[in-house]
């Protein structure tokens, strides 16, 4: 056993520890100990941050990171790291240092934190384990942990209200783990212990599996697509918006809604494989459904009246695009949807910590009490005017070079009117965020003398804690400079175009 | 001519990446520059904030932005807060001029920018740069002297005043980068950034003085905006997905060959046209040019426009060889449109009564005359090259002109201290020009109805002319209103009437450069050794005395005609314009729009609470089945309270069973 092997067990493990340790230990720590908390939880993001470059560097430069042990026979617990992997870790462990940031701000002087920290750290360890899962069972074991410790923390706040949608999400979210679970028994039974990457096993399975592997296939999109808030199963995610604003970015940047996605990206072109998607003719279906979902999320975002649902919606028709990237057959759609899987990370954590901004200063809900924020706040609605204008796609920011990527995607995979849907998404997303931004910078408004807000907090030395402020400030600005430097050999779409070399042009 | 067909300093030649970048960039800092006047503005409007005035500022935010300019801190009246637009900020252009006037031709290849950055100077674009960045210039030291009394407010502590200043002088170096990038631009995203960004950073000048007709122009300018974005955005992807295309003329060559090429030039065709006021498209320039501040008119009359032409000229296969057959077809759409432009703008401009409304009408019918000339280019490929000149050459005679008569307007009403006749002279000379009959319109006419000629275009050269007479009344009519106007304000003594205060100065400039057009174009234009300058030379020539009535004519036909109809519609005249309100088809559209809207609300109320239905049957299933299993429960302990009974039944009913039966049949003998 050289070094080397050595390490290829141990940073796996040791990044997954990280989080989970930190978990552990935070339980364990009692509710007043605040300073040691704040110190475990960023010591821990930022290690966490490091293993996961250290381990793309490692990645790149031709190393192997795996570890396995078997459950049962037949049946492996299996850690690997691939490019793909390592893309949603490296979006979860980015954005859990930025959220743990801001979350410490947000929280402050509230009860219940060790519990929330606790549950924030297995929430982040769940989804890297996601991220490194090796095959179907490993992934489904972190998916449902994922679940459970998401449910205190969308149940944090203990209002009826708060609860109420926690039961609701419980539900969709655990009738799709039966549901995937039931799939991956399946295909267990048809092909073995399965892992990521071997698509030529199901390939061979011969013709007359096929229809098995069909019904297989939707059987899994559709656990999936709970927490990929694929309309007509997207019904928790509005409801969740109760939840404390961290835990509204968490969920719809990194941990639930993308892990949904990842594993729909995962289920393509790890366990099928996309060219055998692609003679399946299961891709198409995703495209409808995906185009289905951007466009019906558009039209409900603009009919909600106050910011956070607003920005749900929006969620919901934005991680549509990942699923209409993964449908588009050829490589272009890949890199779309894997860049558009970090991009939408960005942008949409700017934009809740921003909507978090707004409540906790001022007391801000509704759009219409948005009217001169802009003079109030200045840096907090930059960094949501860079979030929303790369929501709507404009250049330089990132939302442009995945919208740009989608539609020669499409282009490529022959289906051209998706670039009616992509176009159509851009004016929606224009016609519901453009009035946000209008009412920010150019209404008067309190600011100018003109009734008050809602619920000022005590004035601050900056326009809100630095703690709230530094977080949006930094994801607006990766997410302004992601795109503007999309060239530079680790912006995302540099990186997912190195995933799509890697991984799917090989057989 | 021919001995000016030289490289503009040919010995003087810089390399091009720094002149390019400082272009780019210059504006791009002044505007940074206002941003954090703006933060830090904004940070002494806080109670909190504010502090003894000798004690410097310590919040780190709130240094960089005075020590650029060498100025004491702690002073609430420093200049660049107070007073945004000084000197410093009026130089935003000038990069811009040098990299058109001393650049080398040349391209730079930026890998890390978007996908793949690819910007390039050539003489089209320098051509289009120069008359932009000048244009810019003049309007933004107009601009000094036009905001001269906001300025004061602003410094005499006025907050809305200053703030309003700020967010103009952060938005137009914004607005002004935009449009260089997309000048210089040959990648189709740097492109696509520059248009967006010059499009969305002019909403904020539009609206700039807060009224309800501005907020009203900048809506239409707004929603407009979005629509042709959204067309270009479909255009472009479209056509560069099918082409793998990363650069404009790729992108056109694209265009020339694909299947679906026609679908993908009248998508881009349709999207620039928004911008360029084609049609039907134009509704947001009517609307948003008479409440823009006038020196934001000028710029987006005279250069934004043009930046519709420019897309127009980079995405269309304009007169290449081997266009698929079905082009033809779309050139002669833009060719109708651009006429029934020319001709419905003129007629109803004419009923406008705020001078800038009517400009505005008149720059939709010269633009529309640009259009049915770009028309040319696909009806009629081999004339192109002759014809691309003269239409820069239009384009910036129009730009230069129109800029110059919406500088006029606030000349006059707020006139100098300058003799009538002069001051007078010195406002017709523009409008002559671009009704052609002197100076670059008289060139440009005439160079077009040669071009047009030699093209065997007759017909389309007559209705150009007949176009003129539109433009003539368009002309006169803004001049006779500007003359009532200026009746009616009387000069008061905050008036700075000062000859060479800004506004004056800028104005008198842009005249002469509107004027002096040909020689200094053709200069420019010379760089270009061989096939251009020889060209050139003649193109841009005086016409020959006998030429002249044929291109007179319809100035006189319009000056008569607007003598006749003014005379005879004097009664009506101050009712049409309520009749035919600036902005036409947008009231009966957007009376529609808020139609639809609500309609789409009770739509979408209505989904929303089909699906709250839905999920609210699931849930009564839900509760059904629950009840279902209580009820099976309750079953259960009624069971088990009443098994000793039920089974004591049970064998009762056995024994009574078994006793029936064996009375039927003997059990035992």
């Amino acid at each position: 056993m050289s070094a080397a092997s050595a390490m290829s067990a141990v940073l796996p493990l040791a990044t997954l520890a990280s989080s989970l340790l930190t978990a552990a230990v935070i339980f364990m720590l009692p509710e007043q100990a605040v300073r040691t908390r704040t110190a475990l939880n960023l010591a821990a993001a930022l290690i966490k941050l490091v293993l996961v470059i250290w381990m793309a560097r490692g990645l790149v430069a031709g190393e192997v990171y795996a570890v396995e042990f078997p459950v049962v026979e037949g049946l492996s617990f299996v850690l690997q790291v691939d490019e793909l992997g390592l893309t949603f870790a490296g979006l979860s462990s980015l954005l859990w240092l930025f959220t743990t940031i801001y979350a410490i701000g947000y929280l402050e002087d509230s009860p219940n934190r060790r519990r929330f920290f606790g549950f924030f750290s297995l929430c982040v360890a769940s989804t890297l384990g996601i991220s490194l899962a090796g095959n179907l069972f490993t992934l489904l074991i972190f998916y449902e942990l994922l679940t459970l410790s998401t449910y205190p923390l969308v149940a944090h706040r203990g209002t009826p209200q708060a609860l109420a949608a926690a039961t609701v999400y419980l539900r969709y979210t655990l009738s799709a783990g039966l549901v995937l679970m039931i799939g991956m028994v399946a295909l267990q039974v048809l092909a073995g212990d399965l892992r990521f990457g071997q698509r030529e096993l199901l390939a061979a399975l011969g013709p007359e599996a096929r229809p098995w592997l069909i019904g297989l296939f939707w059987l899994l999109t559709l656990g999936f697509g709970v927490k990929a808030a694929l309309v007509p199963l997207h019904g928790w995610l509005p409801r969740a918006m109760v939840a404390p604003a961290p835990v509204s970015a968490l969920l719809h940047a990194v941990a639930v809604v993308k892990a949904g996605a990842f594993g729909i990206v995962r289920l393509v072109y790890d366990v099928y494989g996309i060219g055998f998607s692609a003679s399946l003719g299961v891709l198409d279906g995703l495209v409808v459904i995906a185009s289905v979902t951007i466009v019906y999320g558009s039209l409900r975002a603009l009919a909600q009246q106050e910011l956070k649902p607003r920005l749900a919606y929006s969620t919901v028709s934005q991680v549509s695009y990942i699923v209409l990237g993964i449908g588009l057959f050829g490589p272009l759609g890949t890199i779309a949807a894997l860049a558009h899987l970090l991009h939408q990370g960005l942008m949409k954590v700017t934009l809740f910590f921003c909507a978090g901004n707004y409540a906790e200063e001022l007391g801000i809900h509704r759009i219409d009490e948005l009217d001169g924020v802009g003079r109030r706040m200045p840096l907090s609605s930059l960094a949501f005017t860079i979030g929303a204008l790369g929501m709507i796609g404009m250049p330089p920011l990132v939302g442009f070079i995945s919208k740009w990527m989608l539609g020669m995607g499409a282009v490529q995979a022959e289906m051209p009117w998706v670039i009616a849907v992509l176009v159509a998404s851009t004016l929606l997303n224009a016609a519901y965020f453009l009035p946000i931004l209008n009412r920010l910078w150019f209404r008067p408004g309190p600011a100018h003398g003109i009734g008050t807000w809602p619920a000022e907090r005590a004035p601050s030395r900056l326009e809100t804690s630095a703690w709230l402020l530094l977080p949006a400030l930094a994801t607006a600005l990766l997410s302004l400079l992601a795109g503007m430097l999309a060239g530079l050999p680790f912006s995302p779409l540099q990186w997912a175009t190195r995933v799509v070399e890697q991984t799917y042009l090989m057989p | 001519m021919t001995e000016l067909s030289l490289a503009p300093f040919p010995l003087l030649r810089l390399p091009l990446a720094p002149l390019l970048f400082a272009a780019l960039l210059w504006p791009l800092l002044l505007s940074l520059r206002a941003a954090l006047g703006a933060t830090i503005s904004l940070g002494q409007l806080r109670p909190h904030l504010s502090r003894p005035l000798n004690q410097p500022l310590n919040q780190p935010l709130n240094q960089p932005l005075n020590q650029p300019l060498n100025q004491p801190l702690s002073q609430p009246s420093s200049r660049s807060l107070h007073r945004p637009l000084d000197w410093l900020w009026i130089s935003a252009p000038l990069p811009a001029l040098a990299l058109a006037v001393l650049g080398p031709d040349g391209s730079l290849w930026l890998e890390a920018w978007l996908l793949g950055g690819y910007w390039e100077l050539d003489d089209q674009r320098r051509l289009l740069l120069a008359f932009s960045a000048l244009l810019w210039g003049l309007a933004g030291w107009y601009a000094r002297g036009y905001f001269a009394a906001e300025q004061a407010q602003a410094a005499a502590g006025d907050r809305d005043s200053r703030s309003r200043l700020l967010r103009f002088a952060l938005f137009w170096p914004l607005t002004l980068c935009g449009n260089l990038l997309l000048l210089v631009a040959e990648d189709i995203a740097s492109f696509y950034l520059g248009f967006a960004l010059m499009t969305f950073s002019a909403y904020p000048l539009v609206i700039h003085n807060g009224s309800r007709e501005a907020r009203t122009g900048g809506l239409a300018y707004l929603v407009m905006a979005v629509l042709g974005e959204g067309m270009i955005l479909a255009g472009l992807l479209w056509g560069a997905g099918t082409g793998s295309a990363l650069t404009l003329s790729e992108l056109r060559a694209t265009l020339a060959t694909a299947d679906m090429g026609l679908w993908m030039g009248l998508l881009l065709w349709l999207g620039f046209g928004v911008k360029a006021g084609v049609i039907g498209l134009h509704l947001w320039l009517p609307l948003a040019h008479p409440v823009a501040p006038t020196p934001a008119s000028a710029v987006l009359s005279g250069v934004m426009i043009k930046a519709g032409l420019v897309g127009w000229l980079s995405t269309l296969p304009l007169g290449m060889a081997g266009v698929d057959q079905s082009f033809h077809g779309l050139g002669l759409a833009m060719l109708v449109a651009g006429l029934v432009g020319a001709f419905a703008a003129a007629l109803w401009g004419v009923a406008q009564r705020h001078p800038k409304a009517v400009l505005a009408y008149s720059s939709v019918s010269q633009m529309g005359m640009l259009a049915a000339l770009v028309a040319i280019g696909l009806l009629k490929p081999d004339s192109w090259p002759a014809l691309s000149v003269l239409l820069l050459f239009f384009a910036a005679h129009h730009g230069l002109s129109k800029g110059a008569l919406f500088l006029g307007v606030g000349i006059s009403e707020q006139p100098p201290r300058l003799p009538a006749w002069l001051l007078w002279t010195l406002l017709i000379l523009p409008a002559l020009s671009l009704a052609g009959a002197l100076g670059s319109g008289l060139i440009a006419k005439w160079g077009t109805k040669k071009a047009l000629e030699a093209a065997g275009e007759e017909t389309l050269a007559f209705w150009l002319s007949l176009a003129t007479v539109g433009t003539t009344l368009l002309m006169a009519q803004t001049l006779w209103r500007q003359w009532r106007q200026g009746l009616q304000h009387a000069p008061t003594a905050t008036d700075d009437r000062r000859l060479l205060a800004s506004m004056p100065l800028a104005w008198l400039i842009s005249v002469l450069a509107a004027l002096s057009l040909p020689l200094w174009f053709s200069w420019l234009a010379g760089g270009i050794e061989g096939v251009l300058s020889g060209r050139l030379a003649g193109r841009f020539a005086w016409p020959p005395l006998s030429a002249l009535p044929a291109l007179l004519w319809p100035l006189g036909l319009g000056l008569l005609l607007s003598l006749a109809l003014g005379w005879s519609l004097r009664r009506v005249a101050p009712r049409l314009s309520d009749w035919l309100p600036a902005g036409d088809l947008w009231w009966p559209l957007a009376f529609c729009g808020r139609w639809l809207w609500r309609l789409a609300r009770r739509l979408l109320q209505g989904l929303a609470s089909l699906q709250a239905a839905w999920v609210a049957w699931w849930v009564a299933r839900e509760g059904d089945g629950l009840a279902g299993l209580d009820t099976l429960t309750r079953a259960e302990d009624w069971l088990r309270r009443q098994l000793a009974l039920l089974l004591l039944a049970v064998a009762l009913m056995l024994a009574a069973v078994l006793l029936l039966s064996a009375k039927s049949r003997l059990l035992w003998p």
